[in-house]
């Protein structure tokens, strides 16, 4: 029992390590978010950067542009990566990790062709319309219609929690084609040019005052039929292939995030003395390193080429509950003290945290996959199952 | 990355969870209970001839010289299996106590629970200050604390004060039969008792830093096995809980459908996977790791395996509804098992502060 690299590991590592050095110190101090334009031109070099060498998509085949790789070298380059500020995030990996795969399962070759090697050099963004107001947790109950009209679809509708909607060139497209059939089965799946007449990309204000997600609102969007991908009536099958592909998600730290460490910290700090419930700070440690040595053994099942099982659900769900209540305790230590201008690491991790107990899965539907998947419990009741979407609520 | 059990392990886990189904059941620890036999003598040797009381016994006293994740793999499966044997004072505390020590009666008493000829019944302690025993020209006067299997022990490992400095000590209790007053344990299927000592003769197997020093060890390591055995309590709780909340129908649906209930059995799978985790980190640490490591690894094992034990153990019986409340459903094994494996080691806020206070947190940061 180790936590070191096996030696093709430590030898790919090793040439990450390498080239990372030479390469990432370019790119760096990417975080500063407010000239956008500048950002997403850097962020799409650094793409075509790593597309150079296979390391934009290496779990795919050589001959495609990745480096046949698996699911441990790609973990192992996020990791790497990740010690860099440089410019990656939803904007590069919806494309590659996301968009592409749905594409080559069940697209045409002339759009595996269009959109493959773009996408992997960086001249392609992406973004993700799947997400509806009524359409969350729930995602089949897309409401946003597509209708034939000629050789083209006419799109209408809205959609939400869509990142980088405003800078993306292209987007991956949810709609419900046939009301009249049940639920699942009158969807269908289209890419769509983001510069297209019919679309409007509005920033939602988060309750952080900062806007990372967009409304996209789709009024007579016209998609010709080539951007259709798959069967009419077939898009659940596509949009179940794209988050199948998620990214190999084993968690890791964010640095931006602040953790039970920096916690007790500043519970040192304070010359107040301010009690602290020490039986809480060490359940949430506990957690805190419950989840790094969890992840290590998601890691080693990687590394033996098994796939994580369904468990693997609960990393986000104890993460963001973590994050939850540590902040909240980080705040409490310093009352009204440390109140800046520009807030603390704290507070973000306080806002934040009430964002990530929803997104990628509710703390609910959390709950429910691991009760179902890992021990075996009845799914939930579904009335909407066998009847037309039209009569659905 | 290889942070698992080798290939080995895992078959020693096998074959450790395929024997205890068989030789130890829920009948069998009733009946058993019933008649107030509480060591199974025909399962222990069985135990014996498969060299798990030696696995981690050196070579030279008849041991296998295997290691600590051995001990971890089979601290689990007895966990799991709620077995009436003394193995967890014998094999966790007496034998890694007696392995720190010098004297040749430490390799005497090793051989023979390496061989299956000694119950030891070892009392831990985190607080040398509390200790009511005291040694004085070589006797020992006071009560022990209440301890495991004490009335059924060949010998017993006990701290003890010598002119106020720490000492280890060990009674032969077929040489020196001792009265004891038997203790209501908080489980049916462990007998706890307290020896009283009265000038009674000891071997003092270790003294001053010494003593302080290997008592140190093995409770930190203790609290790691501990840690598997309440996993193995807990994953077998769970397991409980669930058939039962497939198999039981209220208002026509299995109450495993209803949400209140199958997140709650999620809630179980969720805190036994973290505990699990830092189980690993004290498996690697009791193996490979600093003193510092194993410090901070003890703690955090210990309070996360607590508390996935304790919120498993309880919401089985609650999800059993009033049968679990009853003699014949098996719940109350592991409620009353995880309260006992809860308190056998101090008090929980003497791990919270030595999790919070180890040094090696911030180290952390880069691991």
């Amino acid at each position: 029992m180790d936590f070191n690299d096996s030696p093709s590991e430590a030898e790919f590592r090793g040439q990450v390590r390498t080239w990372l050095d030479t390469h990432a110190k370019d790119f760096m101090s990417s975080s500063d978010h407010t000239d956008v334009i500048s950002f997403i031109a850097k962020a799409k070099t650094w793409q075509a950067k790593k597309a150079r060498e296979g390391y934009a998509a290496i779990r795919w085949p050589k001959a495609e542009g990745g480096l046949d790789g698996t699911p441990m070298q790609e973990v192992i380059f996020q990791d790497e990566e990740a010690r860099y500020d440089v410019p990656v995030g939803p904007f590069v990996t919806i494309g590659t990790q996301l968009a592409v795969p749905t594409l080559r399962t069940h697209g045409t070759p002339e759009q595996i062709e269009q959109f493959t090697q773009p996408t992997l050099q960086g001249e392609l963004l992406w973004c993700q319309l799947f997400s509806e107001p009524s359409a969350g947790s729930d995602l089949a109950n897309v409401r946003t219609r597509a209708v034939k009209d000629g050789g083209d679809w006419v799109i209408n509708g809205q959609k939400v929690w869509t990142s980088w909607a405003h800078v993306a060139d292209w987007g991956i497209l949810l709609a419900r084609t046939d009301p009249e059939a049940t639920k699942h089965k009158g969807l269908t799946f289209f890419v769509v040019d983001m510069r297209s007449v019919g679309i409007e990309v509005r920033p939602i204000q988060q309750i952080s005052g900062v806007s990372e997600f967009n409304e996209v609102f789709l009024t007579d969007l016209r998609i010709p039929d080539r951007y259709r991908i798959g069967a009419v009536g077939d898009g659940w099958k596509c949009a179940m292939t794209t988050l199948m592909n998620e990214r190999v998600n084993v968690g890791g730290e964010s640095q931006a995030l602040p953790n039970v460490l920096e916690l007790i910290e500043r519970a040192q700090d304070q010359s107040s003395g301010a009690s602290l419930d020490r039986f809480k700070m060490a359940q949430l440690l506990t957690q805190e390193m419950g989840l790094r040595y969890f992840r290590f053994r998601l890691l080693t099942s990687l590394s033996k080429g098994e796939t994580p099982g369904p468990i693997a659900a609960m990393s986000k769900l104890v993460y963001a509950n973590t994050l939850q209540e540590l902040s909240a305790m980080a705040l409490d230590v310093t009352g009204l003290q440390k109140l800046q201008a520009e807030g603390d690491k704290f507070q973000h991790g306080y806002e934040w945290a009430a964002a990530l107990r929803i997104a990628g899965g509710t703390d609910e539907i959390l709950r429910n996959q691991i009760a179902e998947r890992v021990l075996g419990m009845p799914g939930e009741i579904r009335v909407d199952k066998n009847i037309p979407f039209s009569q659905c609520r | 990355m290889n942070f698992d059990f080798s290939d080995e392990q895992q078959m020693l886990r096998e074959q450790a969870r395929r024997f205890l189904s068989e030789t130890s059941t829920f009948h069998a620890l009733r009946e058993r209970i019933a008649q107030g036999a509480l060591i199974d003598h025909e399962l222990w040797r069985q135990v014996a001839e498969l060299g798990w009381l030696a696995v981690a016994i050196p070579e030279e006293q008849g041991g296998l010289g295997l290691g600590a994740l051995e001990l971890c793999v089979l601290a689990e499966e007895f966990g799991r299996s709620l077995a009436p044997v003394p193995f967890h004072g014998t094999v966790f505390l007496g034998a890694e106590l007696l392995k720190r020590c010098q004297v040749p009666e430490a390799a005497i008493w090793l051989s023979r629970i390496a061989s299956g000829e000694a119950i030891i019944a070892a009392q831990p302690t985190l607080r040398w200050d509390s200790v009511s025993l005291h040694l004085d020209s070589g006797v020992v006067t006071g009560n022990c604390e209440p301890l495991a299997y004490a009335a059924q022990a060949h010998a017993a490992i006990l701290p003890v004060l010598q002119a106020g400095q720490p000492a280890l000590v060990l009674v032969d209790l077929e040489q020196q039969p001792l009265p004891s007053r038997g203790a209501r344990s908080l489980d049916d299927v462990v007998p706890y008792a307290v020896l009283e000592l009265d000038q009674t003769p000891v071997v003092v197997l270790a003294e001053g830093e010494a003593a302080q020093r290997a008592m140190r060890q093995v409770v930190d390591q203790d609290a790691i096995l501990t840690a598997f055995e309440q996993i193995g309590g807990a994953d077998a709780a769970c397991q409980l809980a669930r058939d039962y909340a497939l198999e039981r129908h209220t208002f026509g649906r299995p109450i495993g459908s209803y949400q209140a209930v199958k997140h709650k059995l999620a809630d179980m799978a969720v805190k036994i996977e973290l505990a699990r985790s830092n189980a690993y980190f004290g498996a690697w640490a009791m193996y490979a790791g600093e003193n510092a490591d194993r410090s901070l690894a003890a703690a955090a094992s210990r309070l996360s395996a607590t508390t996935a034990f304790e919120y498993a153990a309880r919401e089985c019986i609650h999800l059993h509804g009033g049968i679990g409340y009853t003699w014949e459903a098996d719940c109350h094994f592991f409620y009353k098992r995880s309260r006992l494996l809860a308190v056998i080691l101090g008090q929980p806020g003497a791990w919270v502060d030595q999790l919070l206070a180890d040094t090696s947190l911030n180290q952390l940061q880069i691991r």
